[in-house]
């Protein structure tokens, strides 16, 4: 490969998939257009089939409000082979993250009455798929390891907590409550970056940023030049473009954008 | 890079640290903006200097090139526009290549050329203020 890929490779072109329609003519029809695939799925040839787009029709009397409620309906009742990751059903595990009518966000928290029209659903852009609407994300996590997101510090450990004066837990918690420790690395943000896309090999990507930050920020935390040291490079930080669109889809409403601007800042700072 | 091709027996940890960090980036990002509010002034000036050479003869430019002050800015611009874009051009490279061969001959090509066509202005601006001087 020479230059960037334009086209999708054969085996990844998207087909058409099954029309099924279980609203049996109720008050409020709502079709999702699923994205499906899956390593087992083979055809005749023994080949591992394209993914596909079910266009599936429910009643919205029947479920409840948010898109997860929809997805989870659609797997008891019209194919329980459906597979995607749910657990809080609140917006504060991550786990359901996906792309819903274009835009990267929680399916627990996306109200269906936002969206007109059909509902696309499909898996967090640009990641291996493991099946359905479940995304390989080994390799955000195994980055988000390499931060070593965890307290350090060389002073002896005190015999209580590590105390934090209220203005420093507010670099951390944000006077709003959306400080860079509320993030709940659903990776929303890391999977709507282009720069991400493109080389998120070596690109830390803003959710793994957002994260370094949350600890570079800790007034607790004495390993600030060392996590400096470790972020310094032109692929792990700097492919940062500003692009924005970490902060545009973030469904808790978190500003990575910020918290990188801060991170580039203090690399000039210490120059 | 390596990347994680046939990565089945090597631990996600491995691949994602890679080769360490390179322990740069700060300078190319802070010399980046530096370049870019440099050129606001510079490329202004450059634009009242354009319209007030309006009908110029080849001989009142050269006069005006001649002056100190206008040649200095001139090389200044000249430095800053060809190093913001020799900065630019290799973010471009580092983005979108994925080749390793290739991207080396690129990035290193792009340096000759951005370094070549600035010295190759500066002299240019040099022969004419030194002539014009005369």
């Amino acid at each position: 490969m020479i230059m960037a890929e334009f086209t999708l490779p054969k085996n990844s072109k998207i087909l058409k998939g099954e029309k099924i329609d279980v609203s049996n003519g109720g008050a409020r029809p709502k079709t999702f257009n699923v994205y499906r695939w899956s390593p087992d799925d083979l055809d005749e040839a023994g080949e591992v089939k394209n993914p596909r787009i079910d266009a599936i029709t429910i009643d919205l009397d029947k479920c409840g409000p948010m898109v997860l409620d929809a997805l989870l309906y659609i797997k008891n009742n019209v194919d329980s082979s459906l597979t995607l990751r749910r657990s809080c059903r609140e917006g504060i595990c991550g786990s359901c993250a996906m792309n819903i009518d274009g835009t990267n966000t929680l399916a627990c928290t996306k109200d269906i009455g936002d969206v007109k029209g059909d509902i696309k659903v499909t898996p967090l852009p640009h990641m291996p798929v493991v099946k359905d609407l479940v995304p390989d994300l080994n390799h955000m996590y195994a980055q988000y390891a390499s931060i070593e997101p965890w307290m350090k510090s060389d002073t002896a450990a005190p015999t209580r907590e590590r105390l934090q004066s209220e203005s420093d837990s507010l670099v951390l918690n944000g006077s709003d409550g959306h400080g860079p420790a509320a993030c709940i690395l659903c990776f929303c943000c890391s999977t709507s970056c282009p720069s991400y896309w493109w080389n998120g090999d070596r690109f830390m990507g803003p959710a793994v940023l957002l994260q370094a930050y949350r600890w570079i920020a800790d007034s607790r935390d004495d390993a600030t030049g060392e996590r400096l040291d470790q972020l310094e490079d032109p692929f792990r930080l700097y492919r940062c473009h500003t692009i924005m669109n970490c902060t545009n889809t973030c469904p808790k409403g978190l500003n990575p954008a910020k918290a990188i601007a801060e991170i580039k800042k203090m690399m000039v700072a210490r120059h | 890079m390596s990347g994680h091709k046939n990565s089945e027996f090597v631990a996600p940890l491995k691949t994602a640290k890679g080769h360490g960090s390179a322990h740069e980036g700060a300078e190319h990002w802070l010399q980046q903006k530096i370049t870019a509010l440099a050129q606001i002034p510079l490329v202004l000036w450059l634009i009242y200097s354009i319209i007030g050479l309006q009908g110029a003869s080849y001989a009142e430019f050269t006069a005006w090139m001649g002056q100190p002050v206008n040649a200095i800015l001139m090389i200044i611009l000249i430095s800053s526009v060809m190093l913001h874009a020799k900065l630019g051009a290799q973010v471009v490279v580092e983005d979108y290549i994925s080749c390793g061969c290739l991207k080396m001959a690129k990035l290193i090509g792009m340096k000759i050329f951005f370094y070549g066509m600035a010295v190759a202005c500066i002299f240019s601006v040099l022969k004419i203020a030194f002539i014009a001087g005369i």
